[in-house]
């Protein structure tokens, strides 16, 4: 089988895989995708506490009867959180879908490349998964007077969350890169599976004390439209910053890549002189601050720089 | 010219049929395996029998049975599924095992079939001895042998996924820790639901079926896409 072969760096000479990198119009739109998710949450926390109404429209001071049940001042407040609780868990499953995705990516291809990007969303997918979790306690408080309560989905939640920390757990566990890669990815699929079942369990459990919001009467347009927008700059906010950290890890690679070519060809070094890398120490240093300035042809002559790092070596070594 | 009868290439079923048998074998010859979980199975109760031996008398022990049962029960086979793979791994049976030309999915279903036999052998002594420590005092149900068919379907699914997870976890630092931290989340949905079904049935109250059936359905739901998900990912994992 195909699949199976060891050497997973050197394989796949087929073009037809696109891989994604860093740079193009995903970086080029991050830094502004960042500054509108800045500003869209901004928006939707004044929009939350300043013009969306409380539930179904209820002003009450004291207590009173919305529905079937006693509302407090206190729960229309704590009610604010809602908010921002559900669009940070929207964007937690949507990254992890996509880690997900790249997960599988990387067990078609076998390419590096797709687990760089699948780590990066799954640590997006953490820092959304405990955005959620900090948020949705919060709620439990104020909401249900309790830290914690083993309702399904705080528990299934609870234990996606376990799930994601388990994958950098496995992922610093393991230090063969090939393997690691396909572990992870497998974790990020069973992940995966966990969101529908977390998902469900609200629907499947009757019950379930976790409201369910779009079915028992759905929002107003205020609240709706205060979703919306939080939704929208979270994901913003999680695009930029899953662009970020993917491109700090290709770079990464990359300096290890050049310094793997440094340490390995010396004589083709056109900093140490011909002189091996391990004794130019200043070289080494400039390769990592600046790149490569000149690159000698196969003929011998040295060539000038164009500008790109990526363009002066081969491609396979720099992946 | 001697024409020699090319040996006849082995089906999947015998492939499977041979793994299988050399894993009972072996255990069968060493007794390692069911001695060391069987033990263990005894030690966790007696830790029970300390933790609850201010409070047995006051508490219905009838109602937590189920809980503890599958304290027990997580608690034995993670012992066992991290050594199912660390004798082979240390041997190099497993470097055989791969050399042979065949599914490698195959692997995976006669280690989960395997691994699934040791532990209902072991929840054969094991919930027996539950229930001679605990249980003798109290009254329970007449629905009480219903707890079978959680037990069965609880251990399946632990099978299937410990397998798959003790097959990852042998590569890696500190494999009996990762074991842990990775099995117990992801199996969760279903402990949780063969916890409620197993409590239904030793509790066995008039709408016990309500409590039984439902987690029932869950149980075997999410073992077969477990399975199914374990089965297609095992060839990646075992192949790296």
């Amino acid at each position: 089988m195909s699949r199976t072969g060891g050497s997973a760096m050197a394989r796949s000479k087929d073009k037809s895989v696109k891989l994604p990198d860093a740079g193009g119009w995903q970086d080029a739109i991050a830094v502004p995708a960042a500054i509108a998710g800045a500003i869209l949450t901004t928006a939707g926390f004044l929009m939350a506490f300043l013009w969306a109404a409380p539930v179904n429209g209820a002003a009450v001071n004291g207590f009173e009867m919305i529905g079937d049940t006693v509302v407090t001042h206190q729960q229309l407040i704590s009610q604010k959180i809602f908010y921002f609780h559900m669009p940070a868990a929207i964007v937690s499953f949507f990254s992890l879908a996509m880690a997900a995705f790249y997960g599988i990516r990387f067990l078609m291809t076998h390419e590096q490349r797709f687990d760089t990007c699948s780590r990066a969303l799954m640590e997006i997918a953490l820092l959304f998964v405990i955005m959620t979790m900090i948020t949705g306690d919060l709620w439990t408080r104020f909401e249900w007077g309790v830290w914690w309560t083993w309702e399904p989905r705080l528990t299934t939640y609870l234990i996606l969350m376990l799930i994601v920390i388990a994958y950098f757990v496995l992922r610093n566990a393991v230090d063969e890169p090939e393997k690691r890669a396909t572990f992870a990815s497998v974790v990020s699929i069973i992940a995966l599976v966990d969101v529908p079942i977390c998902f469900m369990v609200t629907r499947m459990i009757p019950s379930s004390v976790h409201p369910v919001v779009l079915r028992e009467g759905g929002m107003s347009f205020d609240m709706g439209v205060t979703v919306l927008v939080v939704l929208i700059g979270m994901l913003c906010l999680g695009h930029a910053l899953y662009r970020l950290r993917f491109r700090s890890l290709r770079l990464r690679e990359r300096l290890e890549a050049l310094k793997e070519i440094l340490d390995e060809r010396p004589m083709d070094n056109p900093f140490s002189g011909g002189l091996p890398a391990a004794v130019s120490p200043v070289a080494v240093h400039e390769a990592r601050e600046t790149g490569p300035k000149t690159v000698l042809r196969p003929n011998g002559e040295p060539r000038p720089n164009k500008g790109k790092i990526r363009s002066e070596y081969p491609t396979c070594l720099l992946r | 010219m001697m024409q020699y009868a090319r040996p006849k290439k082995p089906s999947t079923w015998q492939h499977f049929c041979i793994l299988l048998r050399k894993d009972l074998r072996r255990e069968f010859r060493t007794r390692e395996m069911l001695t060391s979980m069987g033990l263990y199975a005894l030690l966790v109760i007696i830790v029970f029998g300390a933790a609850l031996a201010l409070t047995a008398r006051d508490i219905d022990i009838v109602s937590m049975g189920g809980g503890l049962i599958w304290v027990l029960i997580v608690f034995t086979s993670l012992l066992g599924l991290g050594r199912s793979f660390s004798y082979e791994k240390d041997q190099g049976c497993i470097e055989g095992v791969l050399l042979v030309p065949m599914d490698r999915s195959v692997i995976f279903l006669a280690k989960a079939v395997a691994n699934m036999l040791f532990m209902l052998v072991v929840e054969v002594i094991a919930v027996p001895l539950f229930y001679f420590f605990f249980m003798t005092g109290s009254e329970t149900s007449s629905t009480f042998l219903w707890i079978i068919a959680p037990l069965v379907l609880g251990t399946i699914g632990m099978a299937g996924i410990g397998t798959m997870l003790s097959t990852i976890t042998m590569h890696t630092r500190a494999a009996d820790v990762m074991l842990a931290v990775l099995f117990v989340p992801i199996i969760f949905p279903l402990l949780y639901a063969c916890t409620t079904a197993t409590t239904a049935s030793i509790l066995g109250s008039v709408a016990w079926m309500d409590y039984y059936v439902i987690p029932l359905v869950i149980a075997a739901g999410f073992d077969i896409i477990m399975l199914l998900v374990c089965w297609v990912l095992y060839d990646f994992v075992i192949s790296s």
